[in-house]
């Protein structure tokens, strides 16, 4: 475990070299922020409460959703362009899992935004944008357990995705698919309960609503505590079956390979 | 029991026919055409511990497709692989750990970090012991000046800095096995003979197997005794350079520079001018059929001479020959050297 421990460490060292990135990635996280919060506000014009939800509680939506998605943000294009320009071989030719070599780099690209993005992020959301607290101690807790589901869910998806990557060479177009529908479909744009009633039921039958709406209801405490366990059950059951799906895929990758050039 | 043994390894790749033009463009998106391309056509050899291994041929003639499934990255489409016991696709963590690797081409290390933390990486990833480690990260700066250039990020590093870097981090972890596909590609002259040493070094030093596939035959005929050569994914040859060299190789040309300019001379039979250019002329003969000291006895009675060279030909213009047809090596060398045109048919999709 120990070596991807340090592959982990690595890509986190590996994230600090681009300075700038750095701050734009801090800047833009609070820019988009701001403007989300505007036409909410827009949206809500004068009213205290909407659909039946307090202007503060989608305020606190909004922020968490955007401070979530900035430090759930992955590499979307690592194995396609480990693909595209052969290096995978040089992975292949470790005494490494591949898949948990990609995790652990990951993991260690989430470190990095969890410890010098996601921190000042919050100091500002909080004094500036008023992001409430967790609805309780026990809400704070099992919100932090679905936060890490939901990571672990977003994961699993996108590894999947970006395997096809040994089919297609070029994967934008469906990489920019899969973004278009989990950001509606997951409730990272905006609480899912806007949605129109039919396709809310929809998303309940799919794994992503379990990427952030699950976590931040719980953070606003907002579904009672036999839904909260059912929500976090249904997020362990579609990361389990989403991690077969990936195991299968990969194995069908592995013999579909073809390394480029050379 | 031989470290690799490679017994009728096929390797088809289905390629995706394009067709010309816009026209074909869309046809071939709505309807893919594929083709069963055969990059290795039964090919057999084994490779002895210790033994150093040239793999030549033109481009695109499967040397690395072979490199490629004997380090376990590819699966053969049929075929046996062993090596040292192992099937190296189906056992690829285990047979990895034994093997290292350079690709010319590309780099295993971490382009943003310095070159040390892709080391410091891989001690972790092959649980190499910590003296070890130590031991080998000395030699290795001893011998190939890493020290100089270790704590910069290795996009900053030269070609030839970051080719050291990552030939020595194929070696770190003592592996038995070593494949280099073209390791001093793109280099000068003075780095590449440094490399050359160092391999021929470390290769007597811990009888490592290495493998190598370049197309400067000056690396062959440095550090290879064993070459292989491939064409079209079918072993054309297999045996020594110097046998090649010996067997083609009978030809030399000497050139005479003479004191004035003659416009006929007389030539001895078998010799033949093979061009000339002011006071200069290329004499080419067979050195089994004509004497080079009677041929320069008979020239200086003759002719007034300045001066006199005799040239052997490298081994490069004979393996060119090879590629070009010009010799037909599967009659005169023993071995499995039948050349067969490798199949192409179009399968329906």
């Amino acid at each position: 475990m120990r070596k991807y421990l340090e592959i982990a460490k690595k890509s986190f060292q590996n994230n600090i070299v681009y300075r700038i990135d750095y701050f734009a990635g801090v800047i833009n996280t609070l820019l988009m922020i701001f403007v989300n919060i505007a036409i909410w506000k827009a949206i809500y014009e004068e009213e205290e409460v909407l659909g039946g939800v307090q202007f503060k509680v989608v305020m606190t939506y909004i922020i968490l959703g955007f401070l979530m998605q900035s430090i759930f943000m992955m590499e979307e294009y690592l194995i396609e362009s480990k693909i595209t320009s052969g290096l995978i071989s040089s992975d292949l030719l470790k005494p490494l899992s591949f898949r948990l070599n990609i995790f652990s780099y990951n993991i260690g690209t989430l470190a990095f935004r969890i410890i010098m993005q996601l921190t000042p992020a919050l100091i500002v959301s909080i004094v500036l944008f008023k992001l409430l607290p967790p609805f309780n101690l026990q809400s704070g807790i099992l919100f932090c357990i679905s936060a890490i589901l939901g990571y672990l869910v977003l994961y699993s998806i996108n590894f999947i995705v970006w395997l096809s990557s040994f089919w297609f060479y070029w994967t934008f177009s469906i990489i920019t698919i899969k973004d278009a529908v989990i950001s509606i479909m997951s409730g990272a744009l905006f609480p899912l309960w806007f949605l129109p009633e039919w396709l809310h039921t929809f998303t309940k039958l799919t794994p992503f609503e379990s990427i952030y709406f699950v976590p931040i209801s719980i953070y606003l405490g907002l579904l009672p505590y036999d839904e909260i366990i059912f929500g976090i059950v249904k997020q362990v059951i579609w990361l389990a079956l989403l991690m077969i799906a990936g195991h299968v895929v990969w194995k069908m990758a592995t013999k579909k390979l073809v390394v480029q050039g050379g | 029991m031989a470290l690799i043994m490679v017994n009728n390894l096929v390797k088809d790749y289905k390629i995706n026919v394009r067709r010309k033009g816009i026209l074909g463009a869309v046809q071939g998106l709505l309807m893919p055409e594929y083709k069963i391309k055969r990059a290795v056509d039964n090919i057999s050899f084994e490779i002895e511990k210790g033994d150093m291994v040239g793999f030549i041929g033109p481009n695109g003639a499967g040397k690395s497709t072979t490199i490629k499934m004997l380090s376990g990255i590819l699966s053969p489409s049929s075929g046996a692989i062993s090596v040292g016991a192992l099937s190296p696709y189906k056992d690829r963590k285990k047979n990895a750990s034994r093997i290292g690797a350079v690709f010319g081409q590309r780099t295993q290390l971490w382009w943003d970090l310095p070159a040390i933390d892709t080391f410091e990486l891989l001690k972790y990833i092959y649980k190499i012991p910590e003296k070890r480690y130590k031991e080998n990260m000395n030699t290795f700066n001893s011998m190939l000046g890493l020290n100089e250039f270790i704590s910069q990020p290795v996009r900053q590093l030269s070609l030839g800095q970051r080719m050291r870097a990552d030939i020595a981090a194929s070696l770190i972890h003592d592996p038995e096995i070593v494949f280099f596909d073209e390791p001093t590609i793109g280099l000068d002259v003075v780095a590449k003979e440094k490399i050359r040493e160092f391999i021929k070094c470390v290769n007597k030093e811990k009888n490592i197997t290495m493998l190598f596939t370049t197309h400067d035959m000056l690396d062959i005929e440095k550090t290879c005794k064993r070459m292989i050569i491939i064409d079209m994914g079918v072993i054309i040859y297999d045996g020594t350079a110097d046998h090649i060299k010996n067997q083609y190789g009978k030809n030399r040309t000497l050139v005479v520079e003479f004191n004035q300019l003659y416009r006929d001379i007389e030539l001895p039979s078998g010799v033949q001018l093979a061009d000339q250019q002011g006071n200069k002329k290329w004499l080419r003969f067979n050195k089994e059929e004509v004497q080079v000291s009677g041929l320069i006895t008979e020239l200086t009675s003759k002719y007034g001479i300045h001066d006199l060279t005799i040239k052997e030909p490298e081994i490069e213009s004979i393996i060119r020959e090879i590629y070009e047809g010009g010799i037909n090596i599967g009659e005169e060398i023993p071995g499995d050297c039948k050349k067969v045109v490798s199949e192409q048919y179009s399968v329906p999709h």
